[in-house]
């Protein structure tokens, strides 16, 4: 990818998505979402026929996904923030509507039914939530520090989803969006001051969701929370979940028992496996060589999109990249940490590689925008 | 970013690489599956070697989870075959998600065979079926013994905690009462196990070990099951007890409580229905009269006052009283049961025609104390130790006794009721059985057995019953004569109450008792006309002790009248088809 920084003639601007095209991000985003192709049959074949009929959803995911970035690489990426506003008002909406729909069927639902898709608008709204917050640090302009009253706005705008996506109850995907969001602020380039406001904001919550955490967790929430503390205490009750998923892990060894080989996984000791815990089944059959070359892949793309932050040709392109960045980094972090006993077992999905057709969209979307920003770096 | 990259991969590093091998061990142990192999539940057989229960093979149907894939088709097959309702079933398919999803949930247990090759002709092709045998108890003999046998069922959670370490599961069947109780260790035998490794697909790879089961050791009842269904038709008053026993030995010959149940209720698992049913009716069914049912002696005690005052020496068997009729006592007024009065009597006479004034009297000149002591000499107010669960000591009552639960001195008028073996005293009818026992074998007390051998799987003899002496009776054979030869009168003579338990050519000797529910009869009325729970109990004990094999036994018939009228035809029968002679009826007035 030639840095040109020759100014192109109007006539010559068709050519401009070639030159700054980031094959790199699309290349490894496509591998992951291959290997969780893999690894989601690995995880279901057991099952038989109802396993089998996930893997063919998972291809028709990725391919939607495929189609989705092709047909987002058409348009500016200005057009995220002119709508900023509209697609933060959206998935409000829409996650509004899950939670009555939920209320109205008896107990809480994650997804929303249309036609004969199921999606989760929590998924969506991480990434509405990342164009709004990098739409108003950059209307806010380079100016210094900010008061701490201009972070009020971003809190509410933040609050609001996790809110909503709490009483769901989805802890993990809340928790993921509190760390976008305040990744994101401090990105902004924030002043110590506004830093220590937010942290003593975020402290409060953090308290006032404790305080009240007997009402808003679920008992299964509480319970996951507590063996996370201690997994060995109750090896078949809560404690179930972790202490199978790192023997998975621990048993892979180097190389891995190989693939179809997993007993932890062929066996179904492993719960959730083709969800939550895929990377367990990739650690089990592929092994300590197989994970560092996943972990290596995403650390790559992590890379390419900090490299798209650089290279971004406004403050808008800049935020909106870091966000999209920071959304799949906090996802893997916060899976790959759960599967390995490092951090409570929340559910959160591994982009690319669980089983989801929202969670996928969502990571090539990211993508996507990473891609579109950086191959109109030179289109002002 | 690349910091937290590398600490997920340092902890990748510790978790694959360092500790790897540990993890290795612990999937390994999760791949070998440890497979129970449950002993067979050892037989109860009576003493001529029939079985009395017994393991048949049962079937269970389930489902294995995770290779259901068509329930609607399963149950549409399997629901009308077993008789489940469909929506029963596919309640029971959903909740075969509790389990693992390799795991077979249970949704029918006893499948009979017809049902069960019905089931296997019409799901070739459904996946997730499963029949599995499971042994299931039976009785040939229905009704037979069945409050002696007992009954099985699941293990209740109370159970299994006590009881987990010793290698019980849930679902487990465990002895609920009776035998299968009391015996459950010899009975359930132990488990054996099999380690199987399987791949990781579930194939199973091979035995790493296997130790088999131990079957569980049989019973050998002292029971023949032929006298005591005999016994069981004889006995066709609504309510009562009967036990018979060798006195020689304390071995039970036959032990009916009335009215039972059928075992087979219970096998594998009785309906919610019957056991409300069994549970509700008044009569009780379930409990076992025999070592639970408490019964006033009524005149039958009337041994026992006789025995205390001869050991006592308070009295010469020639000491005679006068019976009015009726004993006036502190303004109170006891009767006899013959309003006329017996006039001056000694006591074998009063004995024979059972005259209460005289033991009114004899009870007064003892004293209640000297009588409770008699009676506890003789096994009453103490559980046998029969060894069957829950056996209930009936009450003797003393002034010490009186004082501590009641705050009141004792009372004449109780010394006079104990004497006739009413008031507050209260036997099992085992305890009886026991008690006429001593009588014919010389003064021995001695331990009563249901259980001859205990046989392991085997062949080896765990335990053979031998008779265990409680203690002798203080009486000398000077008394010991007097109270047979009063007994045979009572039987013998034509003013005795027990005449109704004449045999031509057998020496019965026996005590009759009627006795009272009611405090206080306030008039004679006809026994028929009185409502059914006022009527007295009918007791007769009776032994044979003249012929080579010997027999004592008590007869009680709940609410059944007079002891003399309803008891002793009762155990002339039975004594008659002990020793195989025809039964010559009641006598002619």
């Amino acid at each position: 990818m030639d840095r040109l920084t020759i100014p192109l003639h109007r006539s010559e601007r068709h050519l401009v998505p070639l030159v700054g095209f980031e094959w790199s991000m699309i290349l490894i985003s496509l591998t992951l979402a291959g290997i969780g192709l893999v690894a989601v049959f690995s995880a279901t074949v057991a099952s038989g026929q109802p396993g089998r009929s996930l893997v063919l959803r998972q291809v028709t995911w990725c391919s939607m996904g495929l189609v989705l970035m092709a047909a987002s690489l058409l348009f500016d990426y200005d057009v995220l923030r002119r709508w900023a506003g509209w697609l933060y008002v959206a998935v409000v909406g829409a996650l509004i509507a899950a939670w009555v729909v939920g209320k109205i069927a008896g107990g809480s639902q994650r997804w929303l039914e249309i036609g004969f898709m199921r999606f989760q608008p929590s998924e969506f709204a991480k990434l509405a939530l990342v164009v709004i917050l990098a739409r108003y640090f950059a209307d806010r302009g380079g100016r210094g520090n900010p008061e701490p009253r201009e972070l009020i706005l971003p809190i509410l705008l933040t609050a609001l989803p996790v809110g909503l996506v709490l009483v769901q109850p989805d802890l993990g995907t809340a928790g993921v969006m509190l760390l976008i969001s305040l990744s994101m602020i401090a990105f902004a380039g924030v002043g110590r001051r506004a830093l220590w406001w937010g942290a003593a904001v975020t402290v409060g919550i953090g308290v006032l969701i404790f305080l009240v955490g007997d009402h808003l967790m679920m008992e299964y929430q509480k319970k996951r929370l507590m063996t996370f503390l201690n997994p060995g205490d109750d090896p078949l009750g809560a404690g179930y979940h972790i202490l199978q998923s790192q023997i998975a892990i621990g048993s892979g060894g180097v190389l891995g028992k190989g693939f179809l080989q997993g007993t932890q996984n062929q066996l179904m000791f492993l719960p959730v496996k083709h969800t939550d815990f895929v990377f367990s089944i990739l650690a089990e059959e592929w092994g300590f060589i197989g994970c560092i070359a996943v972990l290596g892949l995403y650390l790559a793309l992590f890379l390419c999109g900090l490299g798209v932050v650089g290279k971004a040709r406004d403050r808008f392109g800049a935020l909106t990249a870091f966000g999209c960045t920071v959304m799949l980094f906090w996802h893997v972090t916060v899976n790959v940490g759960m599967v390995m006993g490092l951090l409570p077992v929340v559910g959160v999905p591994l982009s690319f590689l669980s089983y989801g057709g929202s969670s996928l969209l969502a990571a090539f979307l990211a993508v996507a925008i990473m891609v579109n920003i950086s191959m109109r770096r030179f289109s002002y | 970013m690349i910091a937290v990259v590398a600490i997920l991969a340092a902890r990748l590093w510790h978790l694959q690489l360092i500790q790897g091998e540990a993890y290795v061990d612990m999937s390994r142990s999760n791949r070998m599956k440890l497979i129970r192999l449950t002993p067979s539940r050892g037989r109860i057989l009576d003493a001529a070697g029939r079985v009395l229960a017994d393991n048949s093979p049962g079937f269970t149907l389930g489902v294995v989870r995770g290779e259901l894939s068509n329930p609607q088709a399963v149950i549409d097959t399997c629901a009308p075959i077993v008789g489940v309702p469909p929506e029963r079933m596919r309640r029971l398919i959903d909740q075969s998600r509790s389990v693992a999803r390799f795991l077979t949930y249970p949704i029918k247990k006893n499948v009979t065979l017809e049902e069960v090759s019905l089931i296997r002709a019409q799901t070739t092709d459904l996946k997730g079926v499963t029949l599995e045998v499971s042994p299931r108890r039976v009785h040939p003999f229905g009704q037979s013994l069945c409050h002696v046998l007992g009954t099985l069922g699941e293990i209740s959670p109370e159970e299994l905690s006590r009881s987990a370490q010793i290698g019980y599961r849930g679902g487990d069947l465990i002895g609920k009462s009776g035998l299968e109780k009391e015996y459950e260790p010899y009975l359930r035998g132990v488990d054996g196990w099999e380690r199987i490794e399987i791949d990781a697909m579930g194939n199973q790879l091979g035995s790493r070990g296997r130790k088999p089961p131990e079957q569980g050791a049989d019973l050998v009842l002292t029971t023949d099951v032929q006298l005591q269904q005999f016994v069981e038709d004889v006995f066709v008053h609504e309510a009562g007890s009967v036990v018979a026993v060798d006195p020689d030995t304390g071995r039970i010959l036959a032990l009916v409580s009335n009215p039972g149940f059928d075992l087979n209720l219970f096998s594998p698992a009785i309906s919610q229905r019957q056991w409300k049913s069994l549970n509700s009716d008044p009569l009780n069914p379930l409990e076992n009269r025999a070592i639970r049912g408490l019964y006033s002696p009524g005149s039958a005690f009337k041994i026992v006052t006789t025995s205390a005052a001869l050991a006592e020496r308070s009295i010469k068997p020639d000491q005679t009283f006068t019976c009015k009729g009726e004993l006036e006592l502190k303004g109170q007024s006891f009767r006899c049961w013959n309003p006329y009065g017996h006039g001056k009597i000694a006591l074998r006479r009063a004995i024979i025609e059972s005259c209460d004034i005289y033991f009114y009297e004899l009870g007064l000149k003892l004293g209640g104390d000297v009588i409770a002591r008699s009676a506890s000499l003789f096994g009453l107010g103490k559980p046998t130790g029969l060894g069957l669960p829950d056996e209930l000591p009936g009450l003797i009552p003393t002034s010490a006794w009186k004082l501590r639960t009641h705050a009141e001195p004792w009372k004449d008028g109780e010394t006079v009721n104990l004497s006739i073996g009413q008031g507050y005293l209260v036997a099992t009818p085992v305890q009886m059985a026991m008690m006429t026992a001593a009588i014919a074998n010389g003064g021995k007390l001695l331990k009563p057995a249901i259980v001859q051998q205990i046989r392991a799987a085997d062949g080896r003899i765990v335990f053979d019953h031998a008779p265990v002496l409680r203690w002798k009776v203080p009486l000398d054979d000077a008394d010991l004569t007097f109270l047979r030869n009063a007994m045979l009168g009572v039987v013998s003579e034509g003013r005795g109450t027990g005449k109704r338990c004449r045999i031509r050519g057998i020496q019965v000797a026996g005590k009759t008792g009627t006795s009272q529910v009611i405090r206080q009869r306030q008039k004679l009325t006809d026994e028929a006309e009185m409502p059914y729970h006022e009527r007295p109990h009918a007791i007769f004990v009776a032994f044979v002790d003249s012929m080579p094999k010997k027999i004592a036994l008590v007869v009680v018939v709940e609410h059944g009248g007079s002891g003399g009228k309803v008891a002793a035809p009762i155990a002339r029968k039975i004594i008659c088809k002990y020793y195989g002679v025809p039964d010559p009826g009641d006598p002619e007035e």
